[in-house]
């Protein structure tokens, strides 16, 4: 126990653990500080760019003469922009980077071959300006999550191999026997990627299958890159930021064999239901559904794992930013898989297939999953690479508290307006403009969640900002959200 | 966990397991389709597209029109697509054989445009909108407007002569799968060339969908026909329509794309596709307003979209659905009931 009696910040190391270990951490924390904050920096100013993205395509949506009459701001560009800007530039990106680190930490090796990483996010960034700016100027495929054309996916791919190659090395390098939860979702990840994204560009445009396979191959795709890029790298994570912050192993290793592996098998298979109804094979959407449902088996063992490594310690959501972030994106990884149940059902599917619930599903997973975890990762690791407390509590707690409401506003707003909008477009006594009426004033609500989402984004920026001047505070405790001497014990 | 061979051989089966059962095994049941003929090997569906559609479809993707327009047409059983008048039978994989890319499409912030093409006004003797309520009668009103919009060059339309617009989808596409000649009037066989939904709506109550025989026509068609505006899903309205939404449907959310439009002033005559515009919209006097080459072949790609022919194995509304079951995988693929996976076996 640490000084505060809460066991917030490497609790390991002050009962067990002697000093060597600790300074080797530090030694392995300092090692990966350029690359990591490299991707760090990249994938916010991405989120930046893309935020602001969002508000525009939100406002458009139902004021559709704003910015009208400029051919790259139209509507149809913008929105695959914001698509790609947060795929490609923040969510990989912030991923990426915190796989990086957590290898290095996981591998127990200090980080090797920097100017692979180095390279490689340059290049990768390089890929997304040149991506974006081919969809502003009208080149884009029209493929979702592949809208960036081809001489694009070249340079991603180069940058990726880049940092693959640089995982396959830190590996071969590492110590002790024991692989650890976190890296199997990660070595996952990384090798899921690169063949999830060939097979689809030579499926999609170098070799091209024939007509509607084009769009499973797509939406196989998409549904892929969501579960097995994104979802490994935030279930890993949190697979190592929960334990590590309050302090206690996992509960079960058992329970996560079977989660990982349920959840590589059955995830994998989800993408048909995007297609439910569609001009294919029967078969083919109902193993997807299949499928979806299986997919509350690793959803049900992550969550009690989570769960009961939790039991006990939920005080400490009181205090530790990251544990608050890292905890409240696990829980909508339940929420978002149980909403991918219910709208996958044929018969609910029929109503909402073609309507804004398929966005709350996307968001939920890509922001109140993916990027909550990465944000609790992110208040986990900056201090130890830059060697600064944040600065200011107050400012953690409102990006909590406004990106906690704003996704799950979002949220709401998309799935009843959805739903709202699919039993109006089935009915067929109202005419079709019907449905876009009344799923208006939702978008307008979704549109309010998004500027909720904006001041945190914006938030978290400037706080990153200043921990990379230097500005975070000179501390050996870190940041709690609460003062912790207010409480007379945390917890246990 | 331990060992590394274990856990590289999970992840790389679990992932083959997914990639080769939805990409490459569908990938051999209907990936190698052929365009379907009758008997005697002509009346091939689908034909390959021209230039222009395929420029065209650039031009919708590069828009994203996919994000909020459908390309697909639901089953009966699954959907009121087919009562909304969008097409007169589901879509199979073979309507998509030539399509590349294929947009499917996710959305429906506006109507599905699987059968956009086909929902144009074949001939000036179509019949006037079927539906009780629209204010503004028939195509035919339009030819009393003083300058009747043409077709896009692409076509050579004879419609300058009389001002009634005369672009049908099969003129306006070498896909076009038969020609108005030897297509029956529009409502009767397949109900596809009608102008409005409304009507199409009325011919699938007479057909054999037990919904559509209990529900009542749509109060009002949607969208309706504009006094002075070119017939509804014409060329000449679509063109119209991209470049000022909101001329024709006040509550449309669609953005307008004024910028595959050329405003120029007229140099000798009034050009022949200068759009036919209304209130605001209408450009000052000596000023006109053109589509650029984008435009036209958006257009062209629009009016192309047409899956009214009817396949094998499927049934379209309005009698009109080809005799017998047939054994090809494809066309029956999509109804659950025949999965091929079991018509296999």
């Amino acid at each position: 126990m640490n000084a505060t009696g809460i066991p917030l910040k490497e609790p390991a190391i002050a009962s067990a653990a002697g000093d060597m270990e600790q300074l080797e951490r530090a030694y392995i924390d300092a090692s990966t500080r350029v690359p990591v904050l490299m991707f760090y920096t990249s994938a916010i100013a991405w989120l930046l760019l893309g935020t602001v993205l969002a508000g525009v395509v939100s406002f458009k949506l139902h004021s559709p003469d704003l910015l009208g009459n400029i051919s790259f701001l139209t509507w149809g560009r913008l929105r695959p922009v914001h698509m790609n800007v947060m795929v490609y530039g923040w969510a990989s990106m912030a991923g990426m980077g915190t796989a990086v680190w957590l290898m290095a930490r996981l591998c127990r090796t200090t980080l090797r071959f920097p100017l692979l990483l180095v390279a490689g996010a340059g290049f990768w960034n390089i890929g997304v300006l040149i991506g974006i700016g081919a969809i502003l100027l009208g080149d884009s495929t029209g493929f979702q999550w592949l809208e960036f054309p081809r001489y694009v996916a070249v340079i991603l791919f180069v940058a990726y191999t880049l940092m693959a190659s640089w995982a396959v090395l830190m590996f071969r390098h590492r110590r002790g026997d024991q692989i650890y939860i976190t890296q199997w979702y990660l070595l996952g990840a990384f090798l899921w990627f690169p063949w999830l994204y060939a097979a689809g560009q030579l499926m999609l445009f170098v070799v091209p299958v024939q007509g509607v396979l084009q769009a499973a191959v797509g939406w196989w795709y998409a549904n892929n890159l969501l579960f097995l890029w994104f979802g490994a790298i935030a279930l890993g994570t949190a697979y190592y930021m929960i334990p590590k912050v309050i302090g206690r192993p996992v509960y079960s290793y058992h329970l996560a064999t079977i989660g990982f592996w349920t959840f590589a098998l059955f995830s994998s298979w989800t993408g048909m239901t995007r297609l439910v109804d569609g001009p294919f094979p029967a078969w083919m959407i109902t193993a997807s559904i299949s499928a979806t449902i299986l997919t509350m088996i690793p959803v049900a063992t992550v969550g009690l794992n989570h769960h009961l490594t939790m039991k006990g310690y939920f005080p400490l959501l009181r205090y530790s930013p990251t544990l608050r972030f890292t905890v409240f994106g696990a829980m909508s990884y339940t929420i978002f898989s149980v909403i991918g149940v219910l709208i996958s059902l044929r018969s609910v599917a029929r109503y909402v297939n073609f309507t804004q619930a398929s966005i709350a599903y996307s968001h939920l997973g890509l922001y109140a999953f993916f990027t909550m975890v990465i944000f609790g990762a992110m208040y986990y690791i900056v201090p130890r690479l830059v060697g600064r407390e944040w600065r200011y509590a107050s400012l953690i707690k409102l990006h909590f508290w406004a990106s906690a409401y704003g996704i799950g506003l979002m949220t709401l707003m998309l799935l009843a307006g959805g739903f709202l909008q699919g039993a109006d477009m089935q009915n067929p006594a109202l005419p079709f403009s019907e449905s876009i009426e009344t799923v208006l004033p939702y978008l307008r609500g979704r549109s309010l969640a998004g500027i909720l989402l904006t001041v945190a984004n914006f938030i978290f920026a400037y706080h990153f900002g200043l921990m990379l001047l230097g500005l975070g505070r000179t501390s050996t405790v870190p940041t709690f959200l609460n003062p912790v001497d207010a409480e007379p014990s945390g917890g246990h | 966990m331990k060992g590394l061979a274990p856990l590289f051989l999970g992840i790389f089966g679990t992932f083959a397991f997914s990639w080769i059962g939805l990409t490459v095994i569908p990938n051999w049941q209907i990936g190698h389709l052929n365009p379907e003929s009758d008997e005697e090997g002509t009346d091939i569906y689908p034909q390959p597209q021209s230039g222009m559609f395929e420029r065209g479809a650039h031009v919708y993707a590069a828009n994203g029109c996919v994000y909020c327009h459908s390309q697909q047409v639901r089953a009966d059983y699954a959907a009121n697509d087919i009562e909304r008048g969008w097409g007169n039978r589901r879509s199979a994989p073979s309507d998509y054989l030539f399509e590349r890319p294929v947009f499917l499409g996710k959305m429906r912030m506006g109507q599905d445009l699987a059968n956009i093409g086909a929902r144009a006004p074949a001939q000036q003797e179509s019949p006037a909108p079927a539906g009780a309520a629209s204010p503004v009668a028939s195509p035919g009103a339009s030819a009393t407007s003083p300058a009747p919009a043409t077709s896009p060059s692409s076509q050579p339309s004879p419609a300058t002569a009389g001002g009634s617009p005369t672009t049908s989808p099969a003129q306006s596409s070498p896909a076009g799968s038969s020609s108005p000649n030897t297509s029956p009037p529009p409502g009767q066989r397949t109900g596809v060339a009608s102008p409005s939904p409304g009507q199409m709506a009325n011919a699938t109550s007479g057909g054999n969908s037990p919904v559509a025989a209990t529900a009542q026509t749509p109060g009002a068609p949607w969208p309706i026909q504009t006094e002075g505006l070119p017939p509804m899903y014409s060329a000449a309205w679509h063109h119209v329509h991209l470049y000022s939404p909101r001329s024709i449907n006040l509550d449309s959310n669609m953005p307008s794309y004024r910028f595959l439009y050329e405003k120029r002033r007229i140099s000798g005559e009034r050009s022949a596709d200068a759009l036919q515009l209304s209130g605001s919209d209408v450009p000052p006097e000596g000023w006109e307003v053109v589509p650029s080459y984008d435009a036209k072949c958006l257009v062209a790609y629009l009016m192309a979209l047409n899956q009214s022919h009817p396949l094998k194995g499927l049934r379209s509304t309005g009698g009109a659905s080809a005799p017998g079951p047939s054994p090809a995988a494809a066309s029956q693929g999509a109804s659950p009931a025949p999965s091929p996976a079991a018509a296999k076996k």
